[in-house]
């Protein structure tokens, strides 16, 4: 609860800070302005066609539920990768052995690409939603664990001494020592997990199924509906944006509270 | 009776022994001094007293029930405030949040730390501040035993002075018993009842010294005089790497580090009371 004030009461303020990088997103438009007019409409439409096509999409219905069929899709199988990967990623961490010989599993996991987790979730799958969230799941998955891994593994050797004489129970030791260590490297993890997640699911449909963003996106193109591709594009980017700076940014700051007054107090 | 009773522990690491023929005995209520230079073995006997080392041969039976452990360095951790570092002990025994917050604060203040820095987290507190936590959030268990490593070695004169006073008050009123080391001869002195000198190579007990006036009844002079007689004992000079005394009156001269170097006017014999 006092989370969720702090989160509210910490916007106005937040939102200030955030003239910087709203006047570099205008300049990104001014610049995608520029490129239509040299390159026409047909090869780039103009941000205000793209934004009006994009609202027609709203009003006329279509984008509510395909949006929400996307993000169903993405959540879940970030949910289920963030569930495996930051509890496997933690008890490997414990572990010198397990994390030795979880490293090279994790570049190869990392080191394949999502394209071909798509043809084998298509082959095992089909055209379920098991397709999409499954190769969510295997995009997302590797890079939450070795957060986790990482996290659980730079937890300092003095400290978990401290905690071993003092006889702290396992419980306590998880949310008193690691947890609070291990959330610094989770987070940025889980928001970058999030990002591939979007981007991801958009291309698994895409290819794999007749609903979601990533269907409407494969009818537009062939249309050759510039417009409506862009208005698409621009709807997943402007969700992602206002997920990760209105909701997962602040709620950042106000889990590294300590870490905050830290570096105030050396200053 | 409770006590700690070492007899013949041996420990190496791999195949280097680091600690052999350890006999030592610490009653309850008495502090008991190992003082010897880096690297012969202390820190490993406090780790194997405080059960984070298993014994490899030899040994040890703690009869105290409620150890507690000072470390060389703070340790606090840096996500909870300083109150509720102090109460993380009693927290793992499982007091109730209400009566462990009483009873931190109430620890905190006892070694002189404020309602402010009880509330701020331990970057926030200097060096000294955060050394009376740890031993605040030791004494907080009220342990009858308590295990230092070198816990005041990194803090200036006046702060060691004032938390060695602290720790006597607690150790008049509660009557821990108290297992330090230090490579400080003088606090040795002015803290234990016992003081074992231990030399290196591997780690052994050299020299025994019993203290008469128990440590709260000890002045300056008597701390000054008794640590001058320890650094004419041959075995103490031996241990620290320093050459024996040439006389009764004085104390170990430094011993040149190279052979080389005692064709050089031998260095003049330290002053009496000085710690070397």
């Amino acid at each position: 609860m006092s989370l969720l004030r702090a989160w509210l009461a910490g916007i106005p303020a937040y939102l200030w800070s955030g003239w910087g990088a709203i006047a570099s997103l205008l300049l990104l438009l001014a610049a995608w302005e520029g490129a239509s007019a040299v390159y026409g409409a047909l090869i780039l439409p103009d941000p205000g066609t793209v934004f009006a096509t994009l609202a027609g999409l709203v009003d006329s219905g279509a984008a509510g539920p395909e949006l929400a069929v996307t993000a169903r899709r993405a959540l879940i199988g970030l949910t289920l990768a963030i569930a495996a990967g930051s509890v496997l990623g933690m008890l490997a961490g414990v572990s010198l052995t397990a994390s030795m010989m979880a490293r090279p599993l994790v570049t190869v996991l990392l080191g394949t690409p999502p394209i071909a987790w798509l043809v084998l979730a298509m082959l095992w799958f089909g055209a379920s939603d098991g397709t999409p969230v499954f190769t969510v799941f295997i995009a997302c998955f590797p890079v939450i664990f070795v957060g986790a891994l990482q996290g659980t593994r730079t937890l300092d050797g003095h400290l978990k001494e401290m905690a071993a004489v003092f006889r702290l129970p396992a419980r306590m030791k998880l949310f008193d020592l690691y947890l609070p260590h291990v959330v610094s490297y989770l987070f940025p993890a889980w928001i970058t997990a999030l990002g591939t997640s979007w981007k991801v699911v958009v291309m698994a449909e895409l290819l794999s199924s007749a609903d979601g963003v990533g269907a409407a996106l494969a009818v537009s193109r062939s249309h050759l509906d510039t417009p409506a591709t862009l208005a698409w594009i621009a709807a997943v980017v402007g969700i992602l944006l206002a997920v990760e700076y209105l909701l997962l940014e602040p709620l950042k700051r106000e889990l590294e509270g300590w870490r905050r007054s830290n570096d105030e107090a050396r200053a | 009776m409770s006590m700690l009773h070492i007899a013949n522990l041996a420990h190496a690491y791999a195949l280097r022994p680091v600690l052999d023929g350890i006999d030592l005995e610490l009653p309850a209520g008495s502090t008991l001094a190992l003082v010897g230079p880096s690297g012969c073995g202390k820190t490993t006997l406090l780790h194997l007293c405080a059960g984070l080392l298993a014994v490899q041969s030899g040994q040890l039976e703690n009869g105290f029930r409620r150890p507690a452990v000072m470390f060389q360095q703070p340790r606090l951790l840096p996500w909870k405030t300083t109150r509720d570092n102090i109460a993380l002990g009693l927290k793992a025994l499982g007091v109730p949040a209400g009566e462990r917050a009483a009873r931190a604060t109430a620890m905190g203040r006892s070694v002189g730390l404020d309602e402010l820095a009880l509330s701020q987290f331990p970057h926030a507190l200097s060096g000294g501040m955060q050394s009376r936590a740890a031993l605040a959030r030791a004494l907080a268990l009220a342990p009858d035993l308590l295990l230092m490593d070198e816990p005041f070695s990194a803090l200036d004169i006046g702060l060691k002075g004032q938390l060695h006073r602290l720790l006597l008050d607690h150790q008049a009123e509660h009557g821990l018993a108290v297992l330090m080391i230090t490579h400080d001869l003088m606090e040795a002195v002015r803290l234990a009842d016992t003081i074992l000198v231990m030399a290196a190579d591997p780690g052994r007990i050299v020299h025994r010294v019993d203290l008469a006036t128990p440590a709260r009844r000890r002045g300056d002079a008597e701390v000054y005089r008794t640590t001058a007689e320890l650094l004419q004992q041959p075995a103490v000079c031996a241990s620290f790497g320093l050459a024996a005394p040439a006389d009764t009156d004085s104390g170990c001269p430094v011993r040149p580090l190279r052979a080389g170097d005692e064709a050089r006017p031998a260095p003049a014999p330290r002053q009496k009371g000085c710690s070397c």
